[in-house]
């Protein structure tokens, strides 16, 4: 029995809740219907990736992918690098189109995967070459595109030191007219591991007691500086990113599990925390900078 | 004093294309190759000049294992790291906090300060040093308006910390 699991129409972190609730079980045959899909974030093409990658490594066989109608949707999604790697992960059921991928204006970083220092390295250097082009954009002054160097490394670190497994990361240029009405830049940064309430239960759990939870070890890793490691200077960088992310005015949102947590800027409306989303493994962290200047 | 460039170090120990100090196993490599480097110095109570002059990113975790953990198990020699960007003390600032040291930062037009957890007193006579490169106790105790009784208790607070040495009669900053 396959199970039909739709993409939203608009897909980014805001509808990703909808997209998880979709999937009932992981151990059934699995079809992503992107096929109406309009648009995706950065988030919600990592977060594709990350869903087609854990059904594989669960069922050892791959979930299958209908890729958005729409040719100028498909043909984003080709551009921002999705297409170079769904293969691995899906069984792709319509026309891909034959676009290479490219690091545009808009695109900063194109889906990329994390699978180990080298790859950190790797993704800070590109981000480093393509500063003028986040300068330019935003009218950030050359110590935030070094710190956003630093978040972006951070970020994906993360991944490298607790997931268990590989994961993904994009970044983008975004105007939001309607949202904010300015330009910001998104890093978004996914993986299918072992999410941040399992990494820290050996160190973190026993202070919780029956309170131990997603929502708890959000919180521990967010504003404690909880670590799965019991060396003191452990679990400094998201307090890296909340600072560099408050500095800017900025939103930095993590769901791991069943619980979302946010540091929410003025210009957003998000829940700084939401416990009892539905369950998705692994841990999503979203930064969005906005622009400096309102145009 | 021992000058180390940092960037060479990393080509060194860990990739010659690297261009940044990012992740924490890179962060451990430079530190030990720091620290091979340091032992084949002269003299263990030396002045050791750190030179971030040509690295461009540091992230967190970088900067923990190198300045911090160097910080703690080196507390026999004056560190001084030079060539920092604003982005750099970010990074250093945080780790120094969360481990409550301080160390004399210089950086790319040769600006000195304290970066790290100190006092304000401490800070405002690091200040005096700073402008004046080095200072007799008796105008430390001016320059903070206290007596010199006090003031010897701040110098040596700043030594502590490996902040300023002794010099003769005198207090400097450490490779000033």
């Amino acid at each position: 029995m396959t199970q039909v699991v739709e993409v939203p129409s608009s897909f980014d972190d805001r509808t990703f809740d909808q997209f998880a609730r979709g999937i009932a079980s992981w151990d059934e045959k699995l079809l992503f219907d992107a096929h109406a899909t309009q648009w995706a974030s950065p988030f919600g093409l990592v977060g594709l990736l990350t869903a087609g990658q854990h059904a594989t490594e669960r069922a050892q066989q791959r979930p299958l992918l209908t890729i958005p109608a729409d040719r100028d949707v498909a043909h984003y999604w080709a551009k921002a690098g999705f297409f170079r790697y769904a293969g691995d992960w899906f069984e792709l059921h319509g026309k891909v189109p034959r676009v290479a991928a490219s690091e545009t204006s808009d695109v900063l970083l194109g889906v990329t995967p994390v699978r180990g220092t080298d790859d950190v390295h790797s993704v800070v250097e590109t981000i480093q070459e393509r500063a003028a082009a986040i300068l330019g954009d935003l009218g950030l002054e050359a110590t935030a595109t070094m710190g956003f160097a630093m978040a972006l490394s951070e970020a994906c670190q993360n991944i490298v030191e607790h997931a268990g497994t590989s994961g993904w990361v994009a970044v983008q240029t975004y105007h939001w007219r309607r949202r904010l009405g300015r330009k910001v830049v998104v890093i978004a940064v996914a993986d299918a591991g072992v999410g941040f309430r399992h990494s820290l239960a050996a160190t973190q759990a026993s202070r919780f007691g029956d309170r131990w939870s997603d929502a708890t070890a959000l919180e521990s890793a967010l504003f404690h500086g909880a670590s799965r490691f019991r060396d003191p200077g452990r679990g400094q960088g998201l307090a890296g990113i909340t600072r560099y992310a408050n500095r800017w005015g900025g939103k930095v949102s993590m769901r791991s599990g069943t619980a979302r947590i946010a540091i929410v800027p003025e210009w957003d409306d998000d829940a700084p925390l939401t416990d009892g989303v539905p369950a998705f493994p692994g841990a999503q962290v979203l930064i969005i900078i906005p622009a400096q200047d309102a145009e | 004093m021992t000058t180390i460039d940092v960037k060479q170090v990393l080509a060194r120990t860990v990739s010659p294309t690297y261009p940044d100090l990012v992740t924490r196993p890179t962060g451990k490599a430079v530190r030990h190759g720091i620290v091979d480097e340091l032992d084949d110095a002269a003299a263990v109570e030396d002045v050791a000049l750190i030179d971030f002059g040509t690295v461009r990113v540091l992230d967190i975790s970088c900067a923990d294992e190198i300045v911090a953990r160097l910080l703690r198990e080196n507390n026999a020699r004056y560190f001084v790291l030079c060539g920092l960007t604003e982005a750099h003390r970010y990074s250093i600032e945080q780790v120094l906090e969360r481990h409550q040291l301080a160390v004399v930062g210089r950086d790319r037009d040769g600006r000195v300060q304290v970066l790290g957890t100190v006092t304000d007193t401490v800070r405002r006579a690091f200040g005096l040093l700073a402008d004046r490169g080095r200072a007799a106790p008796h105008e430390i105790a001016a320059h903070l308006g206290v007596p010199q009784d006090a003031a010897l208790e701040t110098i040596q607070e700043m030594v502590t910390l490996r902040i300023a040495h002794p010099v003769d009669d005198l207090v400097a900053i450490p490779a000033s």
